[in-house]
């Protein structure tokens, strides 16, 4: 036989072991790149459904969120790959000394493994490649997907292809030279594979403790493949973790943000006309356009003291915030910051569009989620603004001023708001009436008693708005906020697809290490089976495995995952007991699904006959 | 007198066994009809490949017949599921391998213990038998020690000790000395002389001309078929 063809014969004499490595390689080679495929693409499909709506301050949430979704798939499969290549090449150690018994020189031998190794993770990551391309093209082509088409990123392609085989050489030939370290007697004796010290004094067990024992011998002896299954699964639940915990976490937060700024249960009051151009501001977050040339000015939209007279008798009624709205024109004022005596310019002259929102700071109804402080009362220079137009027109906005019809403004804080995508100022209206010259609002928020009758309370105040002005109406700002609301609910949607993808990626991971563990383990549990052991009693080996390793997989999952949610993903959570419940059962679910998955090849090995395990 | 069908531990009436090897059928068993009757001890022999080993494992429920009938301590063990089979290895037959076959991840005491241990014998009962069997075996100084820990001869003591451990009422061995030195070989042939004295069943699959002096019955296979038998 020549030198060459020694390694693709062994390759072909042990198909079992070799088609099993081949497919554990692909799959994982494949659904890493699908994954960053896929995550690439949500991230183009929100882009379109996204264009012009939400704010900056919820897109960072989003893309961070995808961001670290990709980075963690990355990581997952970086470690399977390292784990199923070091698990091949360490089985061999035993043929490596049988090799180099017979009188083959250690560097031939080597040679001949290395070429095994670099076979395989060659023909793993090209099958895997062209695997992953294939589900991408299939998946994007579903009817629910569609909106995500676009010519994929094929620069993945090379880049999970080079990443991979260089981990996957690393951690294979790591074996391969400690193998050819050993004599031929000490790489063929199974000291040398089990690495075994005097065990304890021995003392009989009832039937449940045996089981556990060899459970737990089993895995402890096998200590650098175990490692490697825990931290492999230890990522695979932070990435699930954070993928749970964080997509309910951050939904419930934006969604609270959403509903605190907009107002639950709050009515508007305004001239028709301009009722419909706020309610449409709103709605810009969820893709509505709003009339672009709307002059806010007009006389007929100013609500007087008559209305307010009109409107203040009616019961059921809590509390009334008057705004003065209007589309006006701000410009960044730059500014100067120190550090270490030294003196840095922070911002420019840059200039926008904003919608500008004269309030009164003691009786504003919205709550905001805010960087800095609101407005006082008194401080009729003051300003704060929306989280787009302190993106894309200010540097270090709580540093900074603008200037608004030769007004200059001190930014004191950045909110969420949905409204006008966050290109948004609100000022003291008091500062708006002396700039504009008006002297009444043109809006004005209605916040009615928990315990009203909406519908008593709409009709009652429509009867005596049209006593006042035909043309003012009541507008419910609940479907805007509905709207809102359920936008921000599918996008959501959209992106939780990832971790479902995730997730069966990793479990299919998960039942290619487990097929190929039970594989390794084989002749162990055919003894077992000899000697009397049950095919169940297997089973229960061999699921007590698993949750051995499941279960401080999970611990280290979820305590990173939930850190990494909090701290870095949603820094300012909104959790009730209602989020920790949903958490709490997701999670599980996720757990028991995948520990009853891992006993699908169990359940398979238990089946089969003692004499086909043993040869 | 003849003798009844209960009086034998091991029956076998024309036992086939085929293996599928590709698209090509392979009979290694062709007809066996053997009978053993209780404390006899019967030696297989036949060159490599003559079906020794799979009759030992067809008679210990490892492998099922393709067709034949097979009764072992009266039971037709072609028609019993895995759970049967498996309690009946377990409590009823011993098997010793050629090439040992402890489980790694036990002890040698673990070992021992491992098959009582499996049926729920009272612990106090298992730690004095194990003693028992180790010191019959000349291992009570290796209790504690892993399989890999010792040499060949060990773990085929080792393997005899499990064997022993449920007091079965039928032994099979599979060419205990194969694997062995002479010293060691005699050791187990020791061993061997003492079940027989006990009256014990045994039934051995060798080579070995020194095991084969112990035979009250000796089966020879060729090819798979039974070519002589004598008493």
């Amino acid at each position: 036989m020549s030198k060459a063809a020694f390694p693709v014969n062994d390759l072909l004499r042990r198909k079992t072991q070799t088609s099993l490595t081949l497919i554990s390689l692909t799959v994982c080679v494949a659904s890493t790149l699908f994954l960053l495929l896929f995550s690439d693409q949500i991230v183009f499909g929100i882009t379109s459904i996204a264009e012009n709506t939400l704010t900056v301050g919820y897109w960072a949430i989003f893309s961070n969120f995808l961001l670290f979704a990709g980075i963690l798939v990355f990581a997952i499969g970086a470690v399977i790959i390292s784990f199923i290549t070091f698990l091949m090449m360490s089985q061999r150690t035993r043929d490596f000394g049988l090799i180099k018994a017979v009188g083959c020189p250690n560097s031939l031998v080597f040679g001949y493994f290395l070429t095994e190794l670099l076979i395989v993770l060659f023909l793993g990551c090209v099958l895997g490649i062209a695997l992953g391309c294939l589900i991408d093209y299939a998946v994007i082509n579903l009817g629910a997907f569609q909106v995500f088409q676009k010519t994929p990123n094929f620069w993945y392609a090379p880049l999970v292809f080079v990443a991979f085989f260089v981990f996957g050489l690393i951690f294979g030939v790591r074996p391969l030279e400690t193998a050819a370290r050993l004599s031929s007697t000490a790489a063929i004796s199974s000291m040398q594979y089990f690495g075994l010290s005097e065990g304890r004094k021995f003392k009989a067990l009832s039937k449940s403790r045996l089981t556990m024992k060899i459970a737990s011998r089993s895995l402890f002896r096998r200590q650098s493949v175990t490692v490697r299954i825990v931290v492999f699964l230890s990522i695979v639940f932070i990435l699930l973790t954070v993928s749970i915990a964080g997509s309910i976490i951050a939904n419930n937060t934006t969604t609270t943000w959403v509903e605190k700024a907009v107002g639950k249960d709050t009515l508007l009051v305004g001239h028709k006309n301009m009722g419909s151009q706020y309610i449409s501001l709103l709605l810009k977050f969820s893709g509505a356009e709003e009339k672009n040339d709307f002059y806010y000015f007009d006389s007929n939209f100013a609500l007087t003291e008559d209305v307010f007279q009109q409107l203040n008798g009616i019961s059921g009624i809590a509390n009334f915030e008057k705004r003065f709205v209007y589309e006006g024109h701000i410009q960044e004022v730059m500014n100067f910051t120190y550090s270490e005596s030294s003196t840095i310019p922070v911002g420019d002259h840059r200039e926008a569009a904003s919608l500008i929102v004269g309030v009164e700071p003691k009786k504003i109804l919205s709550e905001w989620f805010i960087e800095g402080r609101f407005l006082k009362n008194g401080n009729s220079s003051d300003a704060v603004i929306g989280d787009s137009l302190a993106a894309v027109t200010f540097e270090m906005p709580l540093l900074q001023s603008f200037r608004m019809q030769n007004a200059t403004l001190n930014i004191v804080g950045v909110c969420l708001d949905p409204i006008n995508n966050g290109i948004v100022a609100f000022v003291p209206f008091e500062t708006l009436k002396s700039l504009n010259n008006v002297s009444d609002p043109n809006i004005m928020l209605v916040q009615l008693e928990s315990s009203a009758n909406q519908e008593t309370v709409i009709m009652q105040m429509q009867e005596r708005l049209a006593d006042a002005n035909m043309d003012l109406k009541v507008f419910e700002l609940n479907g805007a906020l509905e709207k809102n609301l359920s936008f921000l609910g599918a996008t959501w949607t959209v992106i939780m697809f990832l971790p479902v993808f995730s997730l069966v990626a990793a479990t299919l991971c998960l039942i290619g290490y487990l097929v190929l563990a039970i594989d390794e383990q084989r002749h162990e549990y055919a003894v077992l089976r000899v000697m009397g052991t049950k095919p169940k009693a297997v089973v229960t080996i061999l699921a007590v495995q698993s949750l051995i390793i499941l279960l401080p997989s999970i611990a280290i999952g979820i305590a990173f995952g939930v850190i990494i949610t909090l701290m870095i993903l949603m820094p300012h959570p909104v959790v009730t007991s209602f989020t920790i419940i949903a958490i709490s059962g997701w999670l599980l679910t996720s757990l028991v699904g995948m520990f009853l998955l891992s006993l699908w090849p169990v359940l398979r090995f238990a089946k089969k006959p003692i004499l086909k395990i043993m040869s | 007198m003849p003798m009844k069908t209960s009086d034998f531990v091991v029956t076998t009436y024309s036992l086939t066994k085929t293996y599928q090897l590709g698209e090509m059928d392979v009979e290694v068993l062709k007809g066996i009809a053997l009978n053993v009757t209780k404390g006899e001890f019967v030696v297989i022999c036949g060159p490599s490949g003559s079906g020794k080993t799979t009759l030992l494992n067809i008679i210990s429920g490892i492998d099922r017949p393709t067709s034949g009938k097979i009764l072992v301590l009266g039971q037709d063990l072609a028609v019993q599921d895995e759970d049967f089979l498996s309690d009946f290895r377990c409590s009823r037959v011993g098997f010793v391998f050629q090439s040992y076959n402890l489980v790694s991840t036990l002890t040698v005491a673990e070992n021992v213990a491992f098959p009582m241990e499996w049926i729920r014998k009272p612990e106090a009962e298992i730690e004095t038998r194990v003693i028992e069997l180790l010191e019959t075996v000349g291992l009570q100084h290796r209790e504690n020690h892993f399989p890999a820990q010792l040499s060949g001869g060990e773990q085929q003591r080792v393997a005899f000790a499990r064997a022993l451990a449920n007091d079965p009422e039928l032994i099979l061995a599979d060419e205990p000395t194969g694997n062995l030195d002479t010293k060691n070989g005699q050791k187990i042939r020791q061993m061997l002389q003492i079940l027989k004295a006990k009256g014990k069943t045994v039934i051995v699959a060798t080579h070995d001309p020194e095991i084969m002096q112990l035979a009250d019955q000796t089966a020879c296979l060729e090819d798979g078929r039974l070519t002589s038998q004598s008493e």
